[in-house]
């Protein structure tokens, strides 16, 4: 009896510092170069979204009225070009697909135009199929797959779409919400939504057509996130709106601190909009009151 | 068992609970006998003055003063045997129920002196004032708005313990006595003939009838909330719910803001066709995200006042500016609209006013006062893609600094660009 105890006490033990490690590995942001103007020289004003994949970075350059493309190589960026759509007069949330494709939010008709990697329009995404009551997009996401995710607040859901805009599933908003204002899908297909009221988030489990909290208030953590982004190992970020920072959440929604703090100079943020971040652990920051975006190396 | 057994049984427990507790005082203290009740008097002379009131709490009828009161020393005021705010709980324990819906604040607090006297009073339950007076000596605006009325609704007038507990509810909100519409139907009946023809024959009787009628009294014919929305005031629910012979009589013609587009189409294109829009606007809930559909006490039918409406949704921002020790007035008095535009905007934080300088100038003759250059002309040394404007230096809502600056304004606002003054 004596022994199993002695082997229940070392495995719990080597448990909890295997957890404990995985836990305390502090989260480092080690500054890029900002990006402040387009190819042109420029000045970027108040951008509002920014999209990564591969090495190609986007971002809705929202008082400029157009999306901005660069081509990111290890801690460095170029300019790609800048896409200019009266289709898209007010780009303010902005993803890509695997071909290169740009999806782009409009703030003021609230439809998402699809851009082809030209940089033609291709139309807007409007979900086909058995679409039940009026879709009003808040934010957008493509997974791994290609398929759009649309959190739509008009019909309180998370719609996802195949990559032709048919709807495969919807994802009814949890009970009690206070806000939803962005989505994040991970590399597994679990869905995240970001409460900004409320100040939690919740996970739709891959292929689960319910949400359901992954976090309790986040009050003392963060002051109105407004937007939402994972890593591949997991970790997922909080964009803080008013808080100028950034929340780091474990893939169990445990705490793992607070980054960044707002200021007008360089490492600092104000009134941060949107986050990516690439395979390669770049993250760009959509940072709106600063009139730039934000380029920061994330090691884990 | 008898009535008047149980009575008996009552009266012999509460004599026996007092005899027991005297004779703990007594022995407590050590009381000479026959100084009970009477001993503290001597001194206090102008309690026996007192004592001829017609309610007397139970402990000082009984001459129990050590009860509250340590007769020696004390480490609370008026040598009270315990706090203040505890000291009536060690026999009312429970008054506040626990877990209670909603409260009464000065009893949740223990100020039970607020409006009992602890000694003795004219009115029964030992209360400072008689029925309605007692609450409107806090509650003035709601005296206020009584007094003003046209039309009563009838048991404000018998008295605000009608509807509410004084203390707390376990169940209710507003510490009713009955939910919204249970205490209403105790009086209205609504298979009465006058209600249905009231109610344009809508089944209403489930419904929240303070969603357009004032509990307390109203000018407005039917006591409604004194701003209608105009199709209730002309009885034309049918303009947004179903019609009253249908199934889903109370279901609404169409869903969030598409249902007020249907009057307010202009403001709704208008809202709509801006590049920012304010997100609440076109959720599910819509418009009534802020505005009640039928009647409400606030102007353009908002649900409360700017502020704590706001504050629902942006309680970070309402904090930050109650911790501020220096605050923007507007914001102070909540009067969020004077900046920001509340359902969309072409500009940042929904303001109303392309330019930051510009929008200040509404009400700050900064042209004349400001000498530190400003403008689209001017760069921000911390950021090149920045120029100077007024929340270059200072926090738009309020900070802890002279003029809500971002900074102390002796030296670390200034050094934040002009660096080469940092000591």
């Amino acid at each position: 009896m004596r022994r199993v105890l002695r082997h229940i006490v070392l495995a719990s033990m080597s448990l909890a510092v295997a957890g404990g490690s995985h836990a305390a590995e502090p989260v480092k942001f080690k500054q890029m170069a900002p990006i402040y103007v387009d190819g042109k020289g420029a000045g970027i004003r108040q951008p509002e979204g920014v999209a990564c994949r591969g090495n190609a970075l986007v971002v809705a350059d929202t008082g400029n009225g157009r999306i901005l493309r660069y081509t990111i190589a290890g801690d460095t960026w170029t300019p790609a070009g800048e896409i200019t759509l009266p289709q898209l007069p007010s780009p303010i949330r902005v993803d890509m697909n695997s071909k290169g494709e740009i999806f782009a939010l409009d703030g003021a008709s609230r439809k998402i135009a699809r851009i082809s990697p030209s940089g033609d329009f291709l139309g807007y995404v409007v979900p086909s199929g058995e679409v039940q009551g009026a879709v009003v997009p808040r934010s957008l996401r493509l997974d791994g797959q290609d398929n759009p995710y649309l959190l739509d607040v008009f019909s309180a859901r998370v719609l996802v779409l195949d990559p032709s805009g048919k709807i495969q599933r919807e994802i009814p908003f949890p009970k009690g919400y206070g806000f939803l204002s962005d989505l994040a899908v991970d590399a597994g297909g679990n869905v995240y939504l970001l409460d900004s009221v409320l100040k939690r988030v919740y996970k739709a489990a891959k292929n689960s057509a319910e949400a359901v909290p992954l976090t309790g208030s986040l009050q003392e953590e963060a002051y109105f996130p407004t937007s939402i982004a994972t890593d591949r190992q997991g970790t997922i970020f909080l964009v803080d709106q008013n808080g100028s920072g950034v929340v780091l959440l474990g893939p169990d929604g445990s705490l793992r601190g607070r980054r960044l703090s707002m200021g007008w100079k360089e490492g600092f943020l104000r009134y941060p909009a949107q986050m990516c971040i690439t395979e390669n652990g770049a993250a760009f920051i959509a940072d709106r009151g600063n009139n730039r975006v934000d380029g920061f190396l994330i090691t884990e | 068992m008898t009535l008047r057994t149980k009575t008996a049984l009552v009266l012999l427990a509460i004599v026996f609970t007092v005899a027991v507790s005297s004779s703990h005082a007594q022995e407590k203290f050590r009381l000479k006998p026959g100084a009970k009740g009477k001993v503290c008097l001597t001194c206090h002379e102008s309690f026996k003055e007192k004592l001829k009131l017609p309610f007397v709490h139970t402990p000082v009828k009984a001459g129990d003063c050590s009860d509250c009161h340590n007769p020696h020393t004390s480490s609370y005021g008026k040598l009270l045997a315990s706090n203040v705010n505890r000291i009536c709980l060690s026999c009312h324990d429970g008054i506040v129920p626990g877990k209670a819906r909603s409260t009464h604040k000065v009893a949740a607090e223990g100020n039970c002196v607020k409006c009992h006297d602890p000694h003795a009073a004219k009115y029964r339950n030992n209360l400072l004032a008689a029925g309605n007076a007692l609450c409107f000596g806090c509650h003035q605006r709601i005296a206020k708005q009584i007094a003003g009325n046209r039309f009563q609704h009838n048991p404000v007038e018998k008295g605000c313990l009608s509807c509410h507990t004084p203390h707390g509810s376990a169940n209710t909100l507003a510490l009713l006595k009955t939910d919204v519409p249970g205490i209403c139907l105790t009086c209205h009946k609504p298979d009465a003939p006058a209600f249905g023809k009231a109610h344009m024959g809508y089944p209403v009787a489930k419904s929240d009838c303070s969603s357009c009628h004032d509990p307390h009294g109203a000018s407005t014919q039917g006591i409604l909330w004194g701003k209608p929305h105009q199709p209730v005031a002309n009885k034309m629910c049918n303009q947004c719910h179903m019609d009253s012979s249908s199934p889903d009589a109370l279901k609404t013609r169409k869903a969030g803001y598409d249902l007020c587009r249907g009057c307010h189409n202009t403001k709704m294109t208008e809202i709509l066709g801006r590049k920012r829009i304010h997100w609440p606007v076109v959720d599910r809930t819509g418009c009534q995200n802020c505005h009640r559909p039928h009647a409400s006490r606030e102007n353009a039918l908002l649900k409360k006042p700017q502020l704590p409406l706001c504050g629902e949704c942006h309680m970070d921002t309402i904090e930050r500016l109650e911790k501020s020790a220096v605050k923007h007035k507007p914001a102070q008095e909540g009067n969020c609209t004077k900046c920001h535009l509340p359902h969309s905007s072409n500009n940042v934080f929904l303001l109303d006013n392309t330019s930051p300088i510009n929008l200040c100038g509404t009400c700050h003759d900064w042209q004349k006062h400001s000498s530190h250059p400003i403008g689209e002309k001017v760069t921000d040394k911390r950021n090149r893609n920045l120029t100077m404007d007024c929340s270059s230096c200072h926090a738009p809502h309020g900070s802890d600094q002279k003029r809500f600056a971002w900074y102390d304004v002796k030296i670390d606002l200034c050094v934040q660009c002009h660096e080469q003054y940092k000591r």
